[in-house]
């Protein structure tokens, strides 16, 4: 492991970055777009470096991870004694996340260069806050316990909060702003209990390596950990915006697209994916909490993806469709997980969701991205001002097409191999619990879903006629600076799903859980998938989702007014839009419940506690008043006092002193 | 030889004298008057230990303690003159500032 010794350098280099573009002035920075060189040149070593560790730990390691740390806090005191570690751990997973994370970042960050080109003195704060993230993302990636992990996870999400208010001046960005932070935040406290669960278990050690290996170590009972694990699961759900907590996400759009394409569709939504992934070991102790995970993930997959049908948004649509990706990726990671408890056999579970992780990443930044270069092009995000673009922003057509066809699951594009593993590793768990059947028709239902919202966003954003002369005669193709980055994520949204054809399989697996005793040849696996029936039914509803959409958007046989038109359909229009009434909830239990508890501490501590506190100073106030009498100022009324006190000690020596 | 009571009894007397003086004059001249007669009833004390047991050291303290009675007495003289160019009065109950 030559180079994995100095993978600790990779978050290094943007934090470098953060801090000369932080911390020197504009002026400086003017002629510079706002330090965005120093930002690219860092993110780019680091990219260089993450792609040689990742090499490395995917073809040399035999699965036993690379780990190296430093003491960071060592606490004794008596018989209680523990220490936090600071330190990486490298193993298949830290590798494909690290590539991932790096490649968009990069990408990200130099398309940033066109996309906030006319963003004046605030380019530099971007830059340097988007160096920040990608530098404690990567750290993130590469913690070798979940205390470090913990840090990081809170740091990336103090990033999104500032880069969701960067147009600081909106109040609809600031409040944005603040529902993510709050919202994930809610999920941050489950994961800290969840930790502080771990830390008493495990006596004090939250090091992976530890963990991993002595999970049976673990005091407290099974119902113990279980509710350790649901409670990281609940962190995840936070972070990744998983049903209950998802309703953060929309509103984060209010962002800069590239931040939007960056932080919540390519890399710190997918954090909560990584955590449960990296907490695999721990979980497969608990079916309970691997059920949970399987049937959030299905249950936001569907019902993320219904509200992404009639929004008019083009970047909420694309957050709709984040939230419903993400649930897939858990779904596959917990039918695997819950599958392999029952069974003990190795399934393609876990792997399919990893996979997921990381074609969605290049594929949904790829939409994001292309959605920012239509943005760029047109200055408004509402789909029905747009139309026939694809006349103007060739490229930009293309690759969003390319992107469309991948996320809607259409052979050979990256997204169709990773979505039919994962169909089909929840197929396999009908076999073992009837949910699974019911997640499945979840997961065929969303991908047809899928299939119709992105093409829905595609017709109505490139083809027919422009719906708005004035917007139409402004577009204009984006420059090279932003073309070029999405050439690159389009060739990897059509082939990354090749990396499962040689050897992605036999690399991803959860090392210390389960192997996989013989790894299927390119060919065999090719058979296998297109000999299966499931691989037919998954194409056969994405084809018709995509067919339904052109019917009703580019043909316009079928009238998209047909059905919002009657009562029931206009109801159902109504209640998507509305988000199934989630914003709402969150402003009823922000305004109603924390505020009415809030006003209930507020009482106990300024009526109780502070007139505890009053009444006694109060008090006190009152008998010095009283006392200050004694003050008299007269010389001779203390002398009194003198006199009378010595001849009463006097008087007091001569009958009791003895003297 | 005179018996050390009878000096034991003339200073307490004078102590006594300079006590009820300095608690019950208004005059601030006749309080530092009342003072020296308390300084020099313990210096009478000091004088007649000293010859009773024929020990000098009495008698030497008795003369620092008269030098610093001059010292003090010119403070004191000092501090009522600028009081009655401030205040235009040294009875002391109308000099009462330090109160509450």
């Amino acid at each position: 492991m030559a180079f994995a010794e100095y993978a600790w350098l990779i978050p290094i280099f943007p934090l470098i970055a953060f801090v000369v573009i932080g911390f020197l002035g504009n002026r400086l920075f003017k002629k510079w777009e706002g330090g965005a060189p120093v930002a690219i040149g860092m993110t780019a070593i680091s990219l260089i470096l993450s792609l040689v560790v990742a090499f490395e730990a995917l073809t040399t390691g035999d699965g036993t991870p690379f780990v190296q740390s430093i003491e960071w806090l060592v606490v004794q005191s008596g018989d209680f004694a523990f220490t936090f570690n600071m330190g990486i751990y490298i193993d298949n997973l830290t590798a494909l996340m690290l590539i991932v994370v790096s490649f968009v970042a990069t990408l990200v960050v130099i398309y940033s260069l066109g996309y906030m080109h006319e963003e004046g003195e605030k380019k530099r704060r971007y830059y340097a806050i988007i160096s920040l993230f990608i530098s404690v993302m990567l750290g993130l990636v590469l913690a070798s316990n979940f205390l470090q992990m913990f840090i990081f996870w809170e740091l990336v999400g103090l990033c999104s909060y500032l880069l969701i208010g960067f147009w600081n001046t909106r109040p609809s960005a600031a409040s944005a702003a603040k529902k993510a932070f709050l919202v994930t935040r809610i999920g941050d406290i489950m994961f800290m209990i969840g930790l502080f669960v771990l830390f008493v278990g495990f006596q004090g050690n939250l090091d992976f390596e530890y963990i991993f290996a002595n999970v049976d170590a673990f005091i407290g009972g099974n119902d113990l950990l279980t509710f350790g694990t649901l409670m990281i699961f609940g962190g995840a759900v936070g972070k990744s915006a998983q049903f209950p907590l998802h309703d953060w996400l929309p509103d984060a759009m209010e962002g800069p697209t590239t931040v939007s394409a960056l932080i919540h569709a390519a890399t710190m939504v997918k954090a909560g994916v990584y955590l449960v992934a990296r907490s695999y070991p721990v979980m497969v102790d608990t079916p309970t909490t691997l059920l949970v995970v399987a049937c959030i993930g299905g249950f936001t997959a569907l019902f993320a993806a219904t509200m992404a049908l009639n929004n008019t948004n083009i970047k909420r649509v694309l957050a709709y469709s984040t939230i419903s990706q993400l649930g897939y990726m858990f779904l596959a990671l917990g039918a695997g997980g819950y599958i392999y408890t029952q069974t003990l056999e190795p399934n393609v579970g876990y792997t399919a969701g990893m996979f997921h992780l990381m074609n969605h990443a290049f594929f949904k930044a790829l939409l994001f991205l292309s959605a920012g270069a239509v943005i760029h092009a047109v200055h408004t995000e509402d789909m029905r001002l747009m139309g026939g673009l694809s006349k103007k922003l060739k490229i930009t057509s293309l690759v969003m097409l390319i992107g469309c066809i991948s996320i809607a699951g259409i052979p050979p594009f990256s997204g169709f191999w990773s979505k039919d593993l994962i169909l089909e590793a929840v197929f396999e768990g009908i076999s073992v619990s009837p949910v699974f059947a019911v997640l499945y028709a979840f997961g065929l239902a969303t991908a047809f879903l899928t299939a119709f919202y992105m093409f829905r966003l595609w017709f109505m954003t490139f083809s027919g006629e422009p719906r708005d002369q004035h917007t139409y005669e402004h577009a204009h193709e984006s420059p090279a600076v932003m073309w070029v980055p999405l050439a690159l994520l389009a060739a990897l949204a059509f082939g990354s799903g090749f990396a499962f054809l040689f050897g992605f399989e036999a690399s991803i697996v959860p090392h210390g859980v389960f192997e996989f005793d013989h790894v299927a040849s390119a060919g065999d696996l090719l058979v296998a998938m297109f000999t299966n029936v499931l691989t037919y039914a998954s194409i056969i509803v994405a084809l018709a989702g995509i067919g339904l959409a052109y019917l009703m958007y580019k043909k316009k046989s079928i009238d998209p007014a047909r059905f919002t038109s009657g009562t029931v359909g206009k109801t159902i229009s109504n209640v998507l839009l509305a988000r199934y009434g989630f914003t709402k909830a969150y402003d009823w239990i922000g305004l109603k419940v924390v505020y009415g508890v809030a006003k209930v501490a507020d009482f106990i501590d300024r009526r109780i506690i502070d007139g505890i506190i009053n009444a006694i100073s109060a008090g006190l106030i009152r008998a010095g008043g009283f006392l200050r009498r004694a003050q008299t100022g007269l010389v001779q009324a203390y002398a009194v006092v003198v006199v009378a006190g010595v001849s009463l000690i006097v008087i007091l020596l001569f009958l009791v002193g003895g003297i | 030889m005179i018996p050390i009571e009878y000096f034991l009894a003339l200073s307490g007397i004078l102590f006594v004298i300079g006590v009820i003086g300095v608690l019950s004059k208004r005059n601030a001249i006749v309080v530092l008057m009342s003072i020296e007669i308390m300084l020099n009833a313990a210096n009478i004390n000091f004088v007649a230990f000293s010859a009773y047991y024929g020990n000098l050291n009495g008698a030497v303290f008795a003369l620092v303690s008269i030098a610093i009675a001059a010292a003090e007495v010119a403070i004191g003289l000092a501090i009522i003159m600028n009081l009655y160019k401030t205040r235009d009065t040294i009875s002391l109950d109308e000099i009462n500032l330090l109160r509450w």
